[in-house]
């Protein structure tokens, strides 16, 4: 008869042979395991059978957490999303309105406080009606004090001049309309001359002397001799000289310094003869892109 | 209530114009929503109301350009006069006839203010005139008046024509 004690003894040694053989396992050198793996790797594929069909069905189960039951807030959390890059979308096009509004305004107080002659802001807010005059409608008219021929300008030169007058509102014909005439001079010739507009958009300086030196690349600003413009202020570039035979005077093509499809504030030069003097920098405030001839229009 | 109708109306067509000027152009030339006013309303309501309105729209019109003359105030009565003599005769009012009276209209308005700019200030080249400002604003002015008949059409569908069965 066995005793309890020799079970729990016998117990002890299959135990102790146990360890002895996990550790003589642990210790056995890699070389000698072959043997063994090469029955781990038929245990192995048997294992991995059940393996993969549990993994398929965990996969399974986890997909239709994530894809179906995760995600019943996700639609909402998306349109939430959808609104909130909306409205930042909106709140950059603000800001970058407002900043370039900021430029804007501040290139035209700066403007304003470096000239030596009284000048009254306004904003632009409508067009000619019609395709046959380029004119602009601003903002301030005669309760601000403006009245028909005063000279208008914009940070990067003249625009043009004031031939209507309203209440509240004014009408500047710009200086690229062949019915505006300013008067003009060659900065570095010192050649007067009348600029008007062209058809093409651009203007030209006629009456300039036969025997001139003008060249192209020449600046020319107002002469301040006519019209509601002081001297020196800058008209644009000249891009082309026509000399005509049996002509008494050259004439000169002008690409404007003011980009004309592009006005949104301008000043308005109220009084040019107070003490009209050359301003103390030169113009433009600062350096205007090159544009096309064509684009002005 | 007619009356106050076609104020509004000529208080509505001029800043449209003035102010979305920039955004109604195609390249660079805009339609003459006045002209296209005055047109339908001398077809659909008559030459009296088309005369009148026509010249609110011109004054108002005038009074935005910068053009030195009075060319629109002289000219949209005479439009609407035109189109509303040619509204009377008509029995049915047809897209045809609507295209070809504005494309017309259009077209005499532009040659008109040219020779006005031209007479008051350098006038430029009239083929030149014609191809950039008078052949494409009259085609925009067209379309611009079918794209409105199109809406007063649903919102107020044309009535039968009168014949002599009409009255049987």
């Amino acid at each position: 008869m066995i005793s309890l004690q020799s079970i729990a003894g016998g117990k002890r040694a299959v135990f102790l042979l146990l360890a002895l053989l996990i550790a003589a396992l642990l210790l056995l050198p890699e070389s000698r395991q072959e043997p063994l793996l090469a029955l781990g790797r038929h245990m192995a594929a048997a294992v991995s059978i059940p393996l993969r069909a549990i993994d398929t069905v965990n996969q399974g189960v986890e997909g239709l957490w994530t894809r179906y039951i995760a995600l019943q807030g996700t639609r909402a959390e998306n349109q939430a999303l959808r609104q909130e890059l909306a409205r930042l979308q909106q709140e950059t096009v603000r800001l970058r309105e407002t900043a370039a509004a900021s430029t804007r305004l501040r290139d035209l107080l700066e403007l304003k406080t470096r000239l030596p002659y009284a000048t009254i802001a306004a904003q632009v807010v409508g067009r000619d009606p019609s395709n046959w005059y380029r004119s602009i409608v601003i903002n301030k008219g005669m309760r601000d004090g403006l009245a028909i021929d005063m000279g208008v300008l914009t940070p990067a030169g003249v625009l043009g001049r004031v031939v209507k007058v309203y209440d509240d509102f004014a009408i500047v014909l710009l200086l690229i309309d062949p019915n505006n005439a300013v008067t003009g001079l060659v900065q570095r010739t010192r050649d007067e001359g009348i600029v008007e507009g062209t058809e093409r958009g651009l203007a030209r300086i006629k009456y300039l002397p036969l025997l001139s030196t003008v060249k192209v690349g020449d600046q020319v600003v107002t002469s301040g001799l006519a019209g509601g413009f002081p001297r020196g202020l800058p008209i644009g570039v000249i891009t082309k000289i026509e000399r005509r035979e049996a002509e008494l005077f050259l004439s000169a093509e002008i690409v404007p310094d003011t980009d004309f499809a592009k006005i949104e504030e301008v000043l308005v030069v109220t009084s040019p003869r107070e003490s009209a003097q050359l301003p103390s920098t030169p113009f433009p405030l600062q350096p205007l892109p090159k544009r096309d001839a064509g684009e002005t229009r | 209530m007619k009356v106050a109708a076609y104020a509004c109306l000529v208080l509505l067509v001029i800043p449209v114009q003035v102010v979305l000027a920039d955004r109604l152009g195609i390249a660079g030339v805009r339609p003459d929503l006045a002209l296209v006013a005055v047109c339908l309303i001398g077809l659909y309501r008559g030459e009296v109301d088309a005369v009148l309105v026509g010249l609110a729209l011109g004054f108002a019109q005038d009074l935005f350009s910068g053009a030195p003359h009075w060319g629109n105030l002289c000219l949209k009565p005479i439009l609407g006069l035109v189109a509303g003599l040619a509204g009377r005769s008509l029995v049915n009012l047809t897209w045809t006839f609507v295209l070809v009276l504005l494309l017309a209209l259009s077209m005499f308005s532009g040659t008109v203010l040219y020779l006005l700019k031209s007479v008051t200030g350098p006038g430029g080249s009239f083929f030149l005139a014609a191809r950039g400002i008078i052949l494409p604003e009259a085609c925009y002015d067209a379309l611009a008046g079918l794209i409105l008949l199109k809406l007063i059409r649903l919102w107020r569908p044309p009535r039968a024509p009168l014949t002599a069965l009409t009255y049987e």
